[in-house]
């Protein structure tokens, strides 16, 4: 008893970078409405075009479920009065549920404390087809649309003009009202390559119908269509096409019926940074670049028509013409660009605000230029060069070419310093000082390029921090989360031994803070600590095991690491649980207890038990082995070692009581016990591996 | 569909096709207004026109001043200068897009050849407190039409909804006569030979240039924006909310002369925009009550109505409310 179920709602055309999100909100919209129904379907399909979203659902269930419905009414002795007779509250009950008065009679049951009425009825499942409208008016009305419009004469609210919408269930029509429009079976296919209305006759002749009439629906199937011509366009060149996912995402989106074409612009172009050039046809020309193999740009390009056209000689040329001017506009921003040295781009800098309390974008390139010279010994770097790209950091920033294509900044200024005849360091931090970009992206290689990436962005934190405009929330205005987790990554994956407490020290220093107080620091520091927790949380690393080398308070970002991964390692090891429900206990032991009970020295001369000299004589041990080990950072060969305890210490647990009566004989099991502690804290407080119950 | 035109031999016969395809369409073809615009949409026939409930349908050119868009004529693809072809049609006909690809057609462009295309681009004027949602047309990669639906103008919310096409003539007409440069373009076949847009217009392009960069009078024309912004304001708290719409217009071309100046800082820039946006809404507010006095005479009946019965329920529950307070008032 099930049919197949088609919904198209036709428009004009849809906002390319979010195709994809409406399509597949409006399908989860659907089918969760269908869930909550209890409606059952065997696949459900999503189509998403310039002009249309459709989902298809196959097996849809005729009916909704019937439903048992139970109803309680008031207690028999309330319901009847003493001669038997239905009282008001009965009649009521009765009205309520639609019975006789005289059958109440017969439906008294009990609880389980006492005899009720009762009514059980079975409720018939609902017609699917009267639901369909108000699932798909819910679903549309669901989608994210953060600007929703009107047109014509119409009240109706939607993302772009509504033109038409399909409603089949089976081969039937469903006329239904959508966005002030009647559905029927009646769609539309291309623009261009179509004329009048199609007839779909069945859900499942949807994708071909519409195929036939030259619209690829399907969103994927046109992706991969888009990705196979364009590269075989290429190919056709004797290059390789380079395809960025969203542009294809994007031109996907922009296509019923895409056909890449591949055309030249003229040669003496490549004169231009290539960055350049791909950003022009990229960003304002949805054209996909191409490369040889090289990977030098060649000067061709191809675009994916929307159209199979008559004469596609004519829409090349005309894309050529296009292109020509605006590549005509990136060099002449090059050309002019490099009339002026990027120091003397510098002075421009001064009427730019950077964040009205803190300045002007040079005064920021002064402070970074002083704090990347005292980085640099730190991450090897030359510190006249850290200084020099410091003051030249931000200068592209005022370029033709950065003003026209924003993600150019850093690419330009490495070009624009190689011209200026700077040290080839300087240039290279330039373009570095931006990396990582994002998660996953590629960090600085050159030891210039580090010293400038961490100053720019411990700048920025400690800046934005002392204004008091940290994140709050999820609101993050700096983006100063990404910068922590830049400079962390940064220091750790470049094996940079820094204290960052102390550089934090040397970025507030250069702000010229009246209060350049420690807690801004600690503040600071803090922050960006915490987000290793989700770092390691990602690296699939417990939260337990950050916790417990965290309890350290350290501010070191590489010594953290190191740690954590030896008690990550640890951790797997057959003592770990032991050793850290040891490590608790002891730590609950000493707790309660105040400084002054605890002996001074542990004296083996008050030992009673074997255990307790056992565990002293190990600890004794241990100690003077695991001394160079922790000055080395093998915190691993620490741990290793330190796992050997785990016998002696059960033993001690097991025949000693540390609460003896004789108070110095507990005074200095309480001071074994913190000598025990101490040497697991050279690494970190594993009792934090204790998972809580 | 084929219904293709032969296309246009001259920058006139395009303007002239483009007149005879809307007046087709019902639309009152005008000229272009006599002052100074960054735009079609400034002129009175769509910015004011797309407020409140009355229909409104038209096609006019409108020669655009953009002072920092000028290059002393050296370039082919750039001017302070040119030229638009608007079309306002309100409400927006729901066969909007299918007129405008016809229009195309009857100028030559096959649609089955060429590769036309509606590309996301909505549109926002800050000054006027105006905005919309839209594409730019793309023909073979090129952008040759900006088309939008209205939804705010001057603060207010359009309804009916009006939808606005700007033909950029100057693009079309080169990518008709096959020219790389806009000075190529043949404007007529004169009597003595081809007359080119650089015949026309060349020497302006030089010399407004010159003019727009250089010697655009600094004080006078911040003396003319303050002028211009205080007839605004007391023109319309005097019931004219024409002549005050024309102050807006030239209030903000000063404010364009002078950017072109590089006189107004960036900081400052945000300031001067605030203060076209606000006359821009008095004066938005002002044409609606004008209209509203007039009954809205071109609006669809029940619309009219439905709006002059609104805003009298607003009145009366402004009155209410201002009784209530004054009668608190007394009260103390």
């Amino acid at each position: 008893m099930s049919k197949d179920f088609l919904v198209e709602i036709g428009t004009e055309e849809l906002p390319p970078k979010v195709l994809r999100q409406l399509s597949e909100t409006f399908a989860d919209g659907i089918t969760k409405r269908l869930a909550d129904l209890q409606l059952s379907f065997t696949e459900m399909t999503a189509y998403a075009a310039p002009r249309r979203l459709a989902v298809v659902i196959t097996d849809l269930a005729e009916q909704t479920p019937d439903q048992d419905i139970v109803s309680w009414g008031p207690p028999a002795k309330v319901a009847f009065g003493a001669d038997g007779q239905p009282t008001k509250a009965a009649e009521a009950f009765a009205r309520k549920n639609g019975l006789e008065v005289a059958a109440l009679a017969g439906l008294v049951e009990n609880d389980g404390q006492q005899d009720k009425l009762c009514v059980r009825q079975t409720l018939a499942g609902s017609n699917t087809e009267a639901l369909l409208g108000e699932i798909i008016n819910q679903s549309l009305a669901a989608l994210p649309i953060p600007k929703p419009m009107r047109w014509g004469r119409s009240r109706q609210e939607f993302v772009r003009p509504v033109q038409w919408a399909v409603v089949l269930f089976g081969d039937q029509t469903v006329e239904t009202t959508i966005l002030g429009l009647t559905s029927g079976n009646l769609s539309r296919g291309h623009r261009f390559h179509s004329t009048g209305n199609i007839e779909i006759t069945s859900p499942l002749a949807y994708r071909d119908t519409l195929y036939n009439a030259f619209v690829m629906v399907d969103f994927a199937e046109r992706r991969e269509l888009i990705r196979g011509g364009v590269i075989a366009a290429a190919k056709s060149a004797n290059g390789n096409a380079v395809i960025d996912e969203n542009l294809l995402e994007e031109v996907t989106s922009l296509n019923e019926w895409p056909v890449p074409l591949i055309g030249r612009f003229e040669e003496h172009f490549l004169k231009v940074p290539a960055e350049a050039l791909v950003s022009s046809m990229a960003q304002h020309q949805k054209y996909f670049h191409v490369v040889d193999g090289n990977n030098q740009l060649l000067p061709l390009f191809i675009t994916v028509a929307n159209i199979a056209s008559r004469d596609p000689k004519q829409v090349i040329d005309g894309n050529e013409r296009v292109i020509r001017p605006r590549l005509a506009d990136a060099a002449f921003f090059y050309n002019t660009d490099l009339k002026t040295s990027l120091e003397a781009r510098r002075e421009s800098l001064r009427k730019i605000v950077f964040q009205s309390k803190l300045g002007s974008v040079y005064d920021k390139t002064a402070r970074v230029s002083a704090l990347a010279k005292v980085l640099a010994p730190s991450v090897g770097a030359d510190v006249a060069a850290a200084g020099r790209a410091g003051e030249l950091c931000k200068s592209d920033l005022v370029s033709e070419m950065v003003g026209e294509f924003a993600d150019l900044q850093g690419v330009m200024g490495r070009y624009y310093a190689l011209n200026d005849g700077e040290d080839a360091a300087v240039a290279e931090a330039l373009l570095e000082q931006y990396l990582p970009r994002f998660a996953g992206d590629k960090i600085p290689a050159t030891a210039t390029g580090t010293a400038l990436a961490l100053a720019d962005r411990l700048d920025t934190l400690v800046g934005i921090f002392s204004i008091g405009q940290q994140p709050s929330g999820s609101r993050d205005p700096f983006a100063l989360r990404r910068a922590s987790l830049g400079i962390l990554r940064i220091i750790i994956e470049r094996n940079i031994d820094m204290d960052l407490k102390v550089a934090i020290e040397a970025a507030a220093q250069q702000l010229a803070l009246t209060d350049t107080s420690d807690e801004l620091c600690v503040q600071v520091l803090t922050y960006v600590t915490e987000r290793l927790k989700s770092w390691y949380r990602d690296d699939g690393i417990t939260p337990e095991v950050f916790a417990s080398v965290a309890a350290l308070g350290l501010s070191n970002p590489l010594d953290i690491d190191s740690r954590v991964k030896a008690v990550d390692q640890f951790s797997r090891a057959p003592e770990a649980v032991a050793l850290a429900s040891a490590n608790k206990r002891v730590l609950n032991i000493l707790a309660k207890q105040d400084d002054s009970s605890l002996a001074a020295k542990v004296d083996p001369s008050l030992f009673e038990d074997s255990a307790e000299t056992q565990l002293a004589a190990d600890i004794q041990r241990l100690s003077q082995l695991i001394a160079p080990l922790v000055n080395e950072r093998d915190y691993i060969g620490v741990l290793a070692a330190l796992a050997t305890l785990r016998e002696p210490v059960d033993v001690f647990f097991e025949g000693v009581m540390v609460m003896a009566d004789d108070l110095q004989i507990r005074a200095n099991r309480l001071a074994l016990l913190h000598s025990l502690r101490q040497l697991f804290l050279n690494v970190a407080d594993i009792s934090h591996l204790v998972v809580s119950k | 569909m084929n219904n293709v035109g032969t296309p246009p031999e001259t920058f006139q016969a395009l303007i002239i096709r483009l007149q005879q395809y809307w007046a087709d369409q019902g639309c009152v073809v005008l000229q272009p207004l006599d002052m100074e615009v960054g735009a079609g949409t400034f002129h009175p026939a769509t910015f004011l026109r797309a407020i409140g409930p009355e229909n409104w349908n038209s096609a006019y050119v409108q020669g655009c001043r953009r002072p920092t868009d000028g290059r002393y004529g050296e370039n082919p693809n750039r001017l302070q200068h040119y030229y638009q072809f608007q079309v306002a049609m309100k409400p927006s006909p729901s066969d909007f897009q299918e007129l405008y690809l016809g229009s195309l057609r009857s100028l030559g462009i096959d649609t089955e050849v060429h590769d036309v295309r509606f590309v996301e681009d909505n549109w926002e004027s800050p000054t006027l407190g105006a905005w919309g949602i839209g594409w730019e047309v793309w023909l073979n990669g090129m952008e040759i039409t900006q088309f939008t639906y209205f939804q705010q103008a001057g603060g207010l919310e359009c309804f009916p909804v009006t939808g606005e096409i700007a033909y950029g003539l100057e693009r079309i007409a080169m990518y008709l006569q096959g020219v790389d440069s806009i000075y190529d373009l043949v404007w007529a076949h004169g009597p003595q030979g081809d007359v080119t847009y650089g015949d026309v217009f060349h020497q302006n392009e030089v010399e407004m240039s010159t003019y727009n960069f250089e010697h655009a009078d600094v004080d006078a024309l911040f003396a003319q924006f303050d002028q211009c912004e205080k007839d605004s304001m007391s023109l319309a708290a005097s019931g004219l909310p024409l002549p005050a719409y024309e102050m807006v217009m030239k209030a903000s071309h000063a404010f364009n002369l002078l950017d072109a100046r590089h006189a107004i800082s960036v900081t400052e820039r945000q300031r001067y925009i605030l203060r076209v946006r606000t006359l821009a809404r008095t004066v938005a507010q002002g044409y609606f009550d004008s209209r509203l006095a007039l009954g809205f005479p071109l609006a669809d009946k029940d619309l009219a109505e439905e709006v002059m019965a609104r805003v009298a329920k607003e009145k009366a529950q402004q009155q209410a409310k201002q009784e209530r307070a004054d009668k608190a008032g007394a009260a103390k």
